[in-house]
């Protein structure tokens, strides 16, 4: 009970402190199980031993012997409760997740209270799990959204789901949006933001002083992937990019503030036992009125379309459309789980874009050299002036390279959550079913092993020689891999090459003397620790 | 355990539905992005059909016949062909559980790879320099009577064996 006495002030403590990490929600969400005498986890109990009926002569006789989790080093629980809650370890985890990589090896167990994570840092490892995978991966424990959409009485989505009601809606958006060819039409709509895009920096620089520095890409970039991404869900502009941005929308992007900017709180939300709530009810609070916000704008738009296809169904015109409209029409799934959907594909869809825009900008402008070489690829490539689509990107391989490079470096999900569906062996020992894995893709990103000169932008190391020339990538997966892995991938590509390939175009992107170094830091995402500022200079042409 | 394979006996049915429904919804339409959703028959499929030989995880050869444009993953599926984990993504090129082998002189008839192939199959596991994905591989009339094999399965790091289910 001292323990938890204590555990409880350090909640209180860093509940009041600053970033903390959405991918360490399903830590705590565990650690609120405890408080609240629910049930321990299952690892807890797992640590045991190996159950008997698992120990095969085999493993008894020449076979290394199959070790306990109790064997697994690690940081010892204390050692660790102070790195994460009071040095603040939660916007450092990545930088973490390298130390214990180099003090405990490929795999080490962490513990968070009674929650164990084992951790699994190695390249092979992570394969090793994926491929094991079984037909419906469980990401974390997601029970305060499945809480609010149940109060709400709304849907989940691929995101909240699991089992075979994951399954299920993941089956049909799959089939929607995730081969890259049906992606591919999409071009043409990207195009049409990556325009206002341009447009954009050509205004914001001729604010500043030099006529050439624009302040805080992200920003930009935030709007340019959000307008992206709804101009394919919604089949319409939002209007993030222009001078006066309707209200609707700015509505909208509060709330999405709200959700990322207070995950401290949000993910506290889930955190908080129930019976807490009358006491701290401020984070369960934010956390419904952010994704009021967000279900809101979501059932807005969704709204207007399916109007819109009534009306024409009822004048007897035939209904042309894109995504929104063929889950209107084809009723694959319910309207609920539509407005569920498009609504966390967008949360999804924003952020992860626009940090790893602001990154590869960032690195372009660091390494002129490289941005050089690119610009000619893309210039010989495509001529002057010519608009790239999905089907020129294929010819631009330093522009894949460059998306692959920025994400190996600076992996917008530095590690990812399993929840194991079987017991396993890996790395000579065993783990029980229901343990939380951490697979650590900022550590195996960076492995020596698996990349050259790691620390080294390079996004020619990406280039094949020839067609059966492989590039060893299972150190940076950086969507995943498999059935759970990102479902808007090839969204997300499509909006990064083409808004990269035009930026790389148009203008020589440079540092501006504002910006120094500029580390990362972990907030739910691995995003730039200060503002990015860069100069956009019109290239002759 | 016996929500897993109720899980899988339903991506299963689902595959089964998709490789009937794909032609008609996926492909064509959406390629110019407006989408006209009046229609949704099925385009006449001509008779000629492949043959393909399949050798399976013990060795064994299992012929069967596709149509010319299905994929080998369709071909697969509309067959029942139990290679377990195969075409786990349903052809999305998510995963690359319908990695094949093939001949040398098969493999150049195969047509071009796309990046994302490529991608993907650099995370296949046995990768050969002859290794394509299943379900992005087309079956036409110059592929009559190839042979695909299924590359030995990953070793499996289940621990728990489900006698009962
Ligand atoms: S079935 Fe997943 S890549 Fe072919």
């Amino acid at each position: 009970m001292a323990f938890l006495n204590h555990f409880r002030t350090a909640y209180l403590k860093s509940f009041q402190g600053d970033r903390l990490n959405k991918q360490l929600f399903f830590i705590l969400r565990a650690l609120h199980k405890s408080a609240s005498s629910e049930a321990l986890g299952i690892s807890a109990a797992g640590e045991e031993a190996i159950p008997q009926k698992l120990i095969t002569p085999a493993d008894v006789g020449e076979k290394p012997r199959v070790k306990t989790l109790k064997e697994m080093p690690g940081p010892s629980t204390l050692s660790n409760f102070i790195e994460f809650f009071w040095r603040d370890g939660f916007s450092r985890i990545h930088e973490i997740q390298m130390e214990h990589r180099k003090k405990y090896g490929k795999i080490f167990k962490s513990r968070f209270g009674p929650q164990l994570v084992v951790s699994i840092a190695d390249r092979d490892l992570v394969a090793q799990v994926l491929r094991a995978e079984c037909m419906a991966p469980q990401r974390a424990n997601m029970e305060s959204w499945k809480e609010y959409r149940d109060m709400r009485g709304r849907s989940t989505g691929l995101i909240s789901a699991e089992g075979e009601e994951w399954l299920k809606m993941r089956s049909v958006l799959r089939q929607l949006i995730m081969r890259p060819r049906d992606v591919a039409v999409f071009s043409d709509d990207v195009n049409k933001v990556v325009d206002d895009l341009i447009k954009r920096v050509c205004i914001l620089r001729t604010q500043e002083s030099d006529g050439a520095t624009v302040l805080n890409m992200n920003d930009l970039f935030f709007k340019y992937a959000m307008e992206g991404v709804a101009a394919i869900l919604y089949e319409c502009r939002l209007g993030c990019l222009e001078n006066d941005i309707p209200q609707e929308t700015q509505d909208y992007i509060h709330a999405l503030h709200l959700m990322f900017s207070s995950f401290k709180t949000t993910m506290y939300a889930g955190a908080i036992p129930k019976w807490l709530r009358p006491v701290i009810p401020k984070p369960w609070e934010e956390f419904c009125l952010s994704w009021d916000g967000l279900f809101k704008f979501s059932l807005i738009h969704v709204d207007k379309r399916l109007a819109e296809i009534k009306a024409q169904l009822e004048r007897g015109e035939e209904v042309k459309g894109g995504l929104l409209t063929h889950m209107l029409i084809t009723k694959e799934m319910s309207l609920e789980e539509i407005y569920a959907n498009v609504t966390e594909m967008l949360l999804a869809g924003v952020d992860t874009t626009s940090f790893t825009l602001s990154w590869a900008s960032y690195l372009l402008a660091r390494h002129p050299h490289i941005q050089q070489k690119i610009f000619t690829e893309v210039t010989r490539t495509l001529g002057p002036g010519t608009v790239a689509t999905a089907d020129d990107v294929p010819r631009l391989p330093l522009i894949r390279g460059l998306v692959k490079e920025t994400l190996r470096l600076f992996p917008v999900l530095p590690g990812n959550g399993r929840i194991t569906q079987d017991d396993l062996v890996v790395g000579g020992y065993f783990i029980p079913k229901g343990t939380q894995l951490a697979l650590c893709h900022y550590s195996t990103s960076l492995e020596e092993e698996s990349f050259a000169d790691a620390l080294d932008f390079r996004p020619d190391r990406w280039i094949r020689k020839d067609s059966t020339d492989r590039v060893d990538n299972f150190g940076s997966i950086p969507f995943g891999y498999g059935i759970r892995s990102c479902i808007g991938r090839r969204i997300a590509e499509l909006e990064m090459h083409l808004a990269l390939i035009r930026l790389i175009q148009r203008f020589h992107i440079g540092v501006s003397p504002l910006t120094a170094d500029v580390k990362a830091k972990t907030h739910g995402l691995l995003c730039p620790a200060a503002p990015i500022h860069l100069q956009f200079i019109e290239r002759e042409n | 355990m016996a929500l897993v394979t109720a899980l899988r006996r339903l991506a299963h049915a689902r595959l089964r539905e998709y490789s009937w429904r794909t032609p008609a919804v996926t492909s064509g339409a959406w390629r110019t992005g407006q989408r006209s959703f009046s229609t949704g028959t099925q385009p006449l499929r001509s008779d000629n059909k492949v043959t393909v030989h399949f050798i399976n995880r013990d060795g064994e050869k299992i012929s069967v016949k596709g149509s010319p444009g299905d994929s080998l993953l369709d071909v697969v599926i509309n067959e029942d062909l139990d290679f377990d984990g195969f075409g786990a993504c349903e052809g999305t090129l998510a995963c690359s559980t319908c990695h094949l082998i093939f001949d040398e002189e098969v493999y150049k008839k195969l047509g071009p790879v796309t990046d994302e192939e490529m991608d993907m199959l650099d995370l296949a596991y046995g990768l050969t320099d002859t290794s394509r994905l299943g379900c992005q591989i087309c079956l036409s009339k110059t592929l009559e009577g190839m042979v695909a094999r299924v590359p030995e399965s990953v070793a499996d790091i289940r621990q728990s064996k489900d006698e009962s289910a």
